[in-house]
């Protein structure tokens, strides 16, 4: 799987979402997760690690892509493949980042007008682009990001943000127990999860005890059972490995994405209790 | 999350009154062609009979096909269909077309194939996995719009949807628990691609629906080289109530088509007895005097041979024709 992740990278440095596809930023952190210190493979990671810094922007975030001039929630997986050394510029630009639904000006305008948000109750978390709202992915993401950063160097203004992130993650559980895109409702009708993003936010909620975790586990066990792919067997087997669960089969699917090879990496490193996103 | 109700109904007032202010002028009718359907070997049949009927010239074209894929629920039919996917390919293979690939950038899951495989896409289009592309992970361009509705002034988007000669919209006829109803221009949604936006695109969302419904259609038919615009909607099967999710299926048997995606869309708000006067997205968008029922040129069979009424959440009961 090594081979196979290293013969996939674009000649900038980067990797595509699928083969020959343009490189972005995403895939090219996972990427990098994946190939670690594989000795046959630091010249990959080399250039992996240049096309990830020539994203950088001046304001301190990343750019997914190099044609967007814009930084947005990638900024996490940035600081989640350096978190040894990370980047103080995109880490305070992450720091600053919150939902727009959490800021006090929109507060305000919604309490002027009426408007009843369904999640009052939510605390400030991550967008995937600036000025919008709060979702799972980039919350669950950058969760981990500053998880990595927090154990080499301790720092209040991070240990907050973790636990605001989490918090989030809690408010936007499912009903059933498990996560979707980040909308546990809308309308007042329950939405059902979806086996990736189950399997991410237990991954961001490993070390914690939160209340009815159980029935995240069972959700995340019965998504497994059924799930048909190779991203969301990954993450539902990592989700469950994180609060000591070990799955009891583990279904096959294709890889058909450079996300798809990583995280199945990735997961064998967890299965080995080696997994990088919470070392 | 986002509730803007308030400020569509303040749009949607605001631009019915608009309308009912202007000088009628009369209206040229677009074509829209309906024919009964049903999810079998005859729809494509049926397919290849209406885009011949419509003289959709594709000879030596590139053309995109973007079905609605949304997620994946075997209890209800959230997405297009893949037969009606796989009968317009076979039909503009069979026409002249170049190439067709089908692309599509859902809006809440993030794993495209998954969904594709669950929603029954391999199984029924050949070659499904060389044939399409996931917008949400494209290639992008950044495209400046033409005098936008919406805040933004800028989009990133798809090379594939850019650069193809014919783009064909291919939704599922729904109900919409934020616009009222879902059809051939709310399907453009899909073209922005989630790798900058998000999984869901948000920023479409707070830069104000309708108008990004009406900035999306705009860019394909404000005169600039960019791709022609066709649409056949599948209201075979079509989500009546908490659409375009969580509502629950409606038998219709109808599949809509034509050039005008104003036109299809308001035709199809017909068959679903919603006004498409009250639809936001089409008052930005529709010439005066075209969303009349006289505006579309009814070809096939009549709008009411297929008038079926769509359940409406209480918020959108006022759209009940």
């Amino acid at each position: 799987m090594i081979e196979a992740i290293v013969s996939l990278q674009n000649r900038d440095g980067g990797w595509p979402y699928r083969r020959g596809g343009p490189s972005w930023a995403e895939p090219t952190a996972y990427a990098l997760l994946a190939l670690g210190d594989e000795a046959a493979a630091q010249q990959a990671v080399q250039r992996g690690r240049e096309f990830l810094a020539s994203l950088r922007r001046k304001d301190g975030g990343l750019a997914p892509h190099p044609a967007v001039e814009e930084s947005t929630w990638v900024t996490a997986l940035y600081i989640l493949t350096n978190p040894a050394q990370p980047d103080q510029g995109a880490l305070d630009w992450l720091l600053r980042r919150t939902g727009r639904e959490s800021t006090l000006l929109h507060r305000v305008r919604m309490k002027l007008l009426g408007v009843r948000d369904e999640y009052e109750a939510a605390p400030p978390a991550w967008p995937w682009y600036p000025d919008t709202a709060a979702w799972l992915v980039p919350t669950a993401v950058t969760v981990l990001a500053l998880r990595r950063v927090q154990r080499q160097r301790p720092d209040p203004r991070v240990e907050e943000r973790i636990r605001q992130g989490q918090r989030f993650l809690l408010v936007r559980r499912c009903a059933d127990g498990g996560w979707n895109h980040g909308a546990s409702r809308a309308l007042g009708f329950q939405s059902f999860s979806y086996p990736e993003t189950t399997g991410l936010a237990l991954v961001a909620l490993a070390g914690t005890q939160p209340p009815q975790i159980e029935r995240s586990l069972e959700m995340a066990e019965r998504h497994l059972a059924r799930c048909r792919s190779a991203e969301g067997i990954a993450w539902l087997e990592m989700g469950l490995r994180a609060h000591g669960r070990t799955p009891a089969r583990v279904p096959e699917a294709p890889a058909r994405t450079v996300m798809d090879l990583a995280l199945r990496v990735l997961a064998q490193r967890a299965a080995e209790r080696a997994n990088p996103l919470l070392s | 999350m986002k509730a803007i109700t308030r400020r569509e109904w303040i749009s949607s007032a605001a631009a019915t009154a608009l309308t009912g202010c202007r000088k009628r002028e009369p209206v040229k009718p677009s074509p829209v062609l309906i024919a009964r359907a049903a999810y079998s070997q005859d729809l494509y049949d049926v397919v290849q009979r209406m885009l011949a009927e419509l003289r959709l010239d594709v000879r030596g074209a590139r053309v995109v096909l973007k079905p609605n894929l949304v997620e994946f629920d075997e209890r209800t039919t959230i997405n297009t269909h893949p037969v009606v996917v796989h009968a317009v390919l076979e039909a503009l293979l069979a026409l002249g077309a170049k190439e067709v690939r089908i692309a599509e950038g859902p809006g809440h899951r993030r794993n495209t194939w998954e969904l594709a495989e669950a929603a029954g896409y391999f199984e029924t289009v050949p070659q499904f996995e060389a044939r399409f592309t996931d917008l949400n992970v494209d290639e992008v361009v950044p495209v400046t719009l033409d005098r936008p509705r919406s805040k933004l002034r800028r989009l990133y988007l798809p090379r594939t949807v850019l650069d193809c000669d014919w783009l064909v919209s291919l939704p599922k006829m729904k109900t919409h628990h934020w616009v009222g109803a879902t059809l051939s221009m709310k399907n453009l949604f899909g073209v922005v691609p989630g790798a900058i936006y998000g999984w869901p695109k948000n920023l479409l969302h707070w830069a104000g629906i309708a108008e990004c419904i009406a900035d999306l259609h705009r860019l394909f038919t404000g005169g600039q080289k960019r791709p022609r615009l066709f649409a056949l909607v599948d209201g075979v099967v079509g989500m009546e109530g908490d659409g375009p999710i969580h509502g629950v299926p409606k038998p219709v048997g109808a599949l809509v088509a034509g050039y005008d995606l104003v036109a299809v869309d308001a035709a199809c708000c017909r068959i679903m007895r919603i006004e498409p006067r009250k639809i936001p997205y089409l008052l930005l968008e529709a010439r005066p005097g075209a969303l009349e029922p006289e505006a579309i040129q009814e070809i096939g069979e009549p709008i009411r041979a297929f008038e079926t009424p769509f359940e409406l959440i209480p918020q959108f009961r006022s759209l009940r024709l």
